[in-house]
């Protein structure tokens, strides 16, 4: 594949490469991408250096202040407590999701009648909106008339109000996560059970290998990178959106589920310290790098990018 | 097969569709309340107890349409940014995509980790340079403001998808073109692109998604005129209380089409979502 490639575009040098047909493909593309993206990216740093307000209308005003931003980051308790908070919800929701996911996907490729279309069925969350995400389940925990906290309190299991309590409402936003996305990792995990050759697993049933025998020897190991790919493509999106949790508690009870991103928006656009918000917003931005670091690495193992 | 087995199998048979059962209503009793309750009338859908019968009625739909708060205007925002930007992206990712599929050269791992490395940014992070660059510009609470924000995580993604489309054709087909006389833009326009249709309609519908069910950079970029449906749906929530009927109704003229288009590429879900690294059934 590499060798075809590199017959075709006459050139390796990046230089020559970018007047080639393939660069001139790319040229329109890359060029709003970079518009996009590495101004911005500029900007942002320069951000984190000064002090930025916003005044009426079209003005902005900036002062630099040099590390000033940085130093009150690391000494600032909220923050941190920010990024706990994100940490704490990052290994329920997506750890969570994993294990359902995976769950999932084993229970359907065992049905035998009906697969497709249950896999259809449970894949509908994905496709709504987070922000509605936030509000139906916000209707559904409603204390005095969502479905679900009446089963609950007339079960007996939880009485009073769900979205009030701290760890209720940190474990209601994280249900919500999980509702949306658990059927991603269940889609993406099927695709790689669905791909195990069928007679690999009757020669272990005919060797006498039981259900567990079977995942743990022969199905676990042969989905093992599709399910990476999958937890990395979950925490790319996990880092990235925070509408659930901000239509849902907007941080509270008591900044029980004011995750780093929620953190950051309040900071910029109520408080108005942009300059102090860029500097947060950095550091979420390695952070999403590393992952997606980690990302093509796995995809360059796999033979498929670069 | 003993009589004893097959009672254990279909013992084990009961428990799967049991358990599968557990995971449909787990999945689907969200949505068809919020479907069922968009019918209910004010009185019935704040009642303590749930009501499964109940008269139905159009008027949450009906208030939302033709009532003071005209949803129109909210659709039409949310229609063109989501549209346009999705055009654009993939137009320009199909392009894109088959430059990256066909070339090889140096450093091509950084360019191809910088364009996902662009998909991948925290929408918080993202959102603060865009906000002061679109003061700026005067784009704030404009259409292109929001589509040029959505081609931030739309190009990105479509030109790594229709990259991973095109890796996947071998080169061999576009050189037989190429023989019969076609220039290198014909063997790719008439021979290539064809032949990635389905990729093409997976990457549009993705993008479609992704910027229709966009909230964050909707709220804050976006003002009275400009604010899409997302945002309308936001601001049913007042601090006099919510109004859950008409909540509810929106929610499913929000998730209603995206669901449809979504489940209508389902066999390349798979494909798109895991930009291009797992190929799907």
């Amino acid at each position: 594949m590499q060798s075809e490639a590199t017959k075709y575009s006459g050139g390796e040098r990046t230089g020559r490469w970018i007047w080639s047909f393939e660069g001139r493909m790319m040229l329109p593309a890359l060029v709003i991408l970079a518009a996009i993206s590495i101004l911005p990216l500029l900007y942002i740093i320069w951000m984190s250096f000064s002090n930025v307000t916003l005044l009426g209308g079209a003005g902005i005003t900036s002062r630099w202040v040099g590390l000033g931003n940085w130093a009150r980051m690391f000494s600032d308790g909220t923050v941190w407590s920010g990024w706990l908070t994100m940490v704490m919800y990052f290994v329920a929701t997506v750890g969570l999701e994993m294990i359902l996911g995976i769950a999932i996907a084993l229970l359907i490729h065992e049905v035998v009648w009906g697969k497709n279309l249950a896999m259809s069925l449970i894949l509908i969350p994905m496709f709504v909106a987070p922000v509605i995400v936030g509000l139906l389940g916000r209707f559904m925990v409603n204390s005095t008339y969502g479905l679900y906290s009446w089963v609950l309190s007339s079960t007996g299991i939880f009485t009073g109000n769900i979205l009030g309590g701290k760890v209720s409402a940190f474990v209601a936003v994280v249900l919500m996560d999980v509702w949306e996305w658990a059927p991603l990792i269940a889609l993406i995990t099927l695709a790689g059970l669905v791909s195990i050759q069928p007679q690999v697993l009757e020669a272990a049933r005919v060797d006498g290998a039981n259900y567990l025998a079977r995942l743990r020897h022969i199905v676990f190991p042969s989905i093992s990178g599709i399910v990476i790919v999958a937890l990395l493509i979950r925490s790319m999106d996990a880092l990235r959106y925070f509408d659930i949790i901000w239509q849902v508690t907007g941080g509270g009870p008591a900044n029980a589920t004011k995750i780093i991103p929620l953190r950051l928006y309040e900071t910029a656009f109520r408080f108005l310290h942009l300059g102090y918000a860029a500097t947060i917003g950095l550091v979420m931005l390695a952070v999403s790098i590393l992952v997606a670091n980690l990302f093509t690495a796995i995809l360059r193992q796999r033979g498929l990018a670069g | 097969m003993n009589k004893n087995g097959s009672a254990r199998l279909s013992g084990q048979k009961i428990i799967l569709n049991a358990l599968l059962v557990v995971v449909l209503l787990w999945t689907l009793v969200p949505i068809g309340w919020m479907v069922l309750s968009s019918f209910k009338s004010a009185a019935d859908v704040l009642s303590p107890t749930p009501l499964l019968t109940f008269k139905p009625t159009l008027a949450n739909y009906a208030s939302l349409f033709f009532g003071g708060n005209n949803l129109l205007s909210y659709i039409r925002s949310s229609i063109l940014a989501a549209g346009i930007s999705t055009i654009i992206a993939t137009t320009l990712g199909c392009f894109a995509g088959y430059g990256l599929a066909r070339s090889s050269f140096r450093g091509k791992h950084h360019l191809a980790f910088w364009i996902i490395s662009t998909r991948m940014a925290p929408i918080a992070a993202v959102i603060l340079p865009f906000f002061i660059g679109f003061t700026f510009l005067h784009l704030i609470n404009t259409i292109w403001g929001l589509i040029i924000a959505y081609l931030s995580f739309n190009l990105p993604f479509a030109i790594w998808i229709m990259n991973a489309f095109f890796a996947d054709l071998p080169p061999g087909i576009e050189e037989a073109a190429r023989v019969d006389g076609a220039t290198r833009f014909q063997a790719f326009w008439r021979v290539a692109l064809p032949l990635t249709a389905p990729g093409i309609v997976t990457t549009a519908i993705l993008c479609l998604v992704f910027s229709w069910n966009d909230y964050a950079f909707a709220v804050t970029f976006t003002g009275p005129g400009s604010q899409t449906l997302p945002v309308a749906a936001s601001q049913l929530i007042t601090q006099t209380g919510v109004n859950w009927g008409q909540l509810t109704a929106i929610g499913t003229v929000v998730a209603l089409p995206m669901v449809i288009v979504g489940l209508a590429v389902r066999r390349y879900l798979v494909r798109g979502l895991t930009l291009g690294a797992v190929t799907g059934e």
